[in-house]
This record gives structure tokens, sequence and C-alpha cells, in this order.
């Protein structure tokens, strides 16, 4: 499924928390609604980060295995 | 004073262990998942200047051992300390100190209240004889920082995750991050993507349920899960899973059989994990579990 993603950030090989800092950096650029496709590691990244993104109020959309990383769509809240 | 002077058995039942240089005794005090407060602390450091060396150590069981204290002193020592409510632990053919997490008070991935559930076991069973030394661990959820397989009776917080379809938005988060790929995407016959929860797999971590984006995943259950026969020492083995998702009620009755069981049916210097072996472990899940 394609996106029309606003902006994109590859996170692989950022750790907690720096990955969740720079996605939340990405995020304050764009406004309410707007997607953003983030790439993150297996393992502690894809469990923490999208947790702490509902946390805060943003929707996860989609995710997508890429192998060892995901391909993560999250909806600005 | 000789060594045959001292009840060495009746010293160790209560955690005063004769060291190899053997007019010293390391007191092991009695701990429940690691708590002491700051008054009780500074009460150990100074007993541990004024009978010890200045020496603390940190026992695998989150308790606290001032070594180097001279028999002579034994009592002294015991006497000042239970003026800060700190008392003597175990050692010995025994229930030892119950170790825990910090569980849900503190701990975001935390399911079960583990300071309660540790003193209530605590008061009920601590230093209570066993065939062999018995240790008992709760742990707040599947993560299992507090080791609840390693320990003869292991108590683990635990939820039953359960999905709804309705506010699902088929994300797919959740397949990708459940640790034992528990969770199967179906679509079903009106092509509407269904997630499917396979208990077996499951471990009951909340892993699901505290990530979906929507809250599609919701614990339907909270309760235990409950382990036994775990231990490390010469013959390591890891718990038996005994039975999932238990509510308090059923959990302190298996715990309070189990322990029982253990009693009757230990052989002297038989851990609980290897009695359970030698008996069989689906004749002892039987026997546990029946009436439950």
């Amino acid at each position: 499924m394609e996106f029309n993603t606003k902006k994109k950030i590859n996170l692989e090989g950022v750790s907690c928390p720096m990955n969740f800092v720079k996605t939340k950096a990405a995020l304050a650029t764009l406004a309410k609604g707007d997607l953003l496709e983030i790439i993150l590691d297996e393992g502690d990244a894809i469990i923490n980060v999208p947790r702490s993104l509902k946390e805060e109020g943003h929707t996860i959309i989609k995710v997508e295995s890429l192998g060892e990383t995901f391909k993560v769509i999250v909806c600005k809240g | 004073m000789k060594e045959k002077e001292f009840d060495l058995a009746a010293l160790k039942k209560v955690g005063m262990i004769q060291q190899k240089q053997k007019e010293y005794f390391a007191l092991r005090l009695r701990a429940v998942g690691g708590d002491y407060n700051s008054l009780q602390i500074k009460k150990i450091a100074e007993i541990a200047d004024k009978y010890g060396r200045g020496e603390l150590h940190l026992s695998t069981r989150q308790g606290i051992e001032i070594h180097n204290v001279h028999y002579s002193d034994l009592e002294k020592a015991r006497m000042e300390l239970e003026t800060v409510e700190v008392y003597m632990g175990a050692c010995g053919p025994r229930i030892r100190i119950i170790v825990a997490c910090p569980g849900s008070v503190t701990c975001r991935w935390g399911i079960a209240e583990t300071k309660s559930i540790s003193k209530e076991l605590d008061a009920k069973y601590f230093r209570e004889d066993t065939p062999h030394k018995f240790k008992i661990s709760v742990t707040g959820c599947p993560h299992n920082c507090a080791k609840a397989t390693e320990n003869d009776i292991g108590v683990m917080g635990a939820i039953l995750p359960f999905w709804t379809q309705s506010s699902c938005t088929d994300c797919g988060l959740c397949v990708n991050i459940c640790p034992t790929k528990a969770i199967e995407k179906k679509i079903d016959s009106n092509g509407k993507a269904e997630y499917l929860l396979l208990e077996d797999k499951c471990i009951n971590c909340s892993i699901c349920t505290a990530a979906c984006p929507v809250n599609s995943w919701v614990a339907a259950e909270k309760g235990y899960n409950l382990f036994i026969g775990g231990t490390m020492g010469k013959i390591p083995r890891l718990g038996t899973l005994l039975k999932k998702v238990l509510n308090k009620e059923q959990l302190d009755t298996l715990i309070d059989k189990s322990i029982r069981y253990y009693q009757k049916n230990g052989r002297k210097k038989e851990r609980f994990g290897h009695m359970i072996d030698r008996i069989g472990v689906e004749k002892v899940k039987g026997d546990l579990l029946n009436g439950i």
C-alpha cells in the first residue's frame, strides 16, 4: 500500500531513546494529520517507539517488515 | 569457645552462617523483594562498623549480609537490628528470602503488584522447613526480570489479550512485535483483516495491548502465571509452567498445595524441580491442578 507521506526518516542503527527523539523532531515539522515514514530496527526499537508515540497521541497507520527493520507509517496527532 | 559448642543448625536457621574463619559468622538479613528503607540501611551500616569490619555483601536473593561478626557479638547485633525492624534471614533446608522486581508500582511494563504479594508470601511461608532449600520469586510481568523461572515457585504477572475487530485499522504492528509470534493475521469471509491469538504460544506479556494504536487489543483478564520447580545450582532446571492467568485465590491455593506437596514427597536434599522430574511432570501437574 502506498501512503502520501510528508517526510521519511531512516532510524536504522539508532538506539533508544534517540530514535524516539528523532521521530518527535520529525513530527514537529509536520501538521496534525500528516503522515511520517520511519524505518525502525527490530527488537527494542519496534517495541518501544510505537508505544511511546501512542502515549503522545500519535497513531501508527501501518507496519511492514523489511527483514531486520520495519517501515512504520505514523499519523501526527 | 570450641566449635562443638555452637548449635550451627539453629544458627543457620536464622541466617547466622559460620564462616571458614570458625569464630566468625555472616549475618544474613531478611528482606522482601529487596526493599529496605534508609533508616534500616543506616542501622545495618552502623552494625557492620560496630560488630563487623564495615563490610556488607549483597546476596543473590536481594538481601544484605554483614560478614565477619564474632560469635560473641551475634545476639547483640541481632537485637540492635531489630530496633529498626530488620530481622534475621534464613539458610539451610527451608523457605528463603522472597525476591521480587519493583512491579506495577513503578514499572511501565508491570502487571502484578509484586510488593504486596511478596509480603504476603513472606508472612505466610518464610523460614518454613522444606526437604531442601526453597526459593520463591515474584515478577511483575513476563519480561521476567525477577527470574520467576529460576525459582522453586515463580509468580509472574500476566494478562490475557483479546482482540476486537470494530476498532482495528489493520496496521499490522501487533503481528510484528509479538515476541512469540502468537498473533496470526487472517482475512475473513468479508475480506476484512482478522487477528487471531494463539493462546498456546502467548506468554501473556501485554506488549500487544500496550502498543496497539487504537486499543483493539485489550487485556480481557489480568492474573498470574505460576511456574514450579525452577532452580539454578548444581543441576539447573527452568520452572515448569503450572497454569496461566490464574486469579489471586487460585494462585494462593496452588502455591500452598505446591509447598505441601513438596514437604510430603520431596526427599532430603532434593530440590522441588528434581522431585517433579522423579515423580513425573504430568503426574505432579495433575495432582496439583486437581480441583482447580
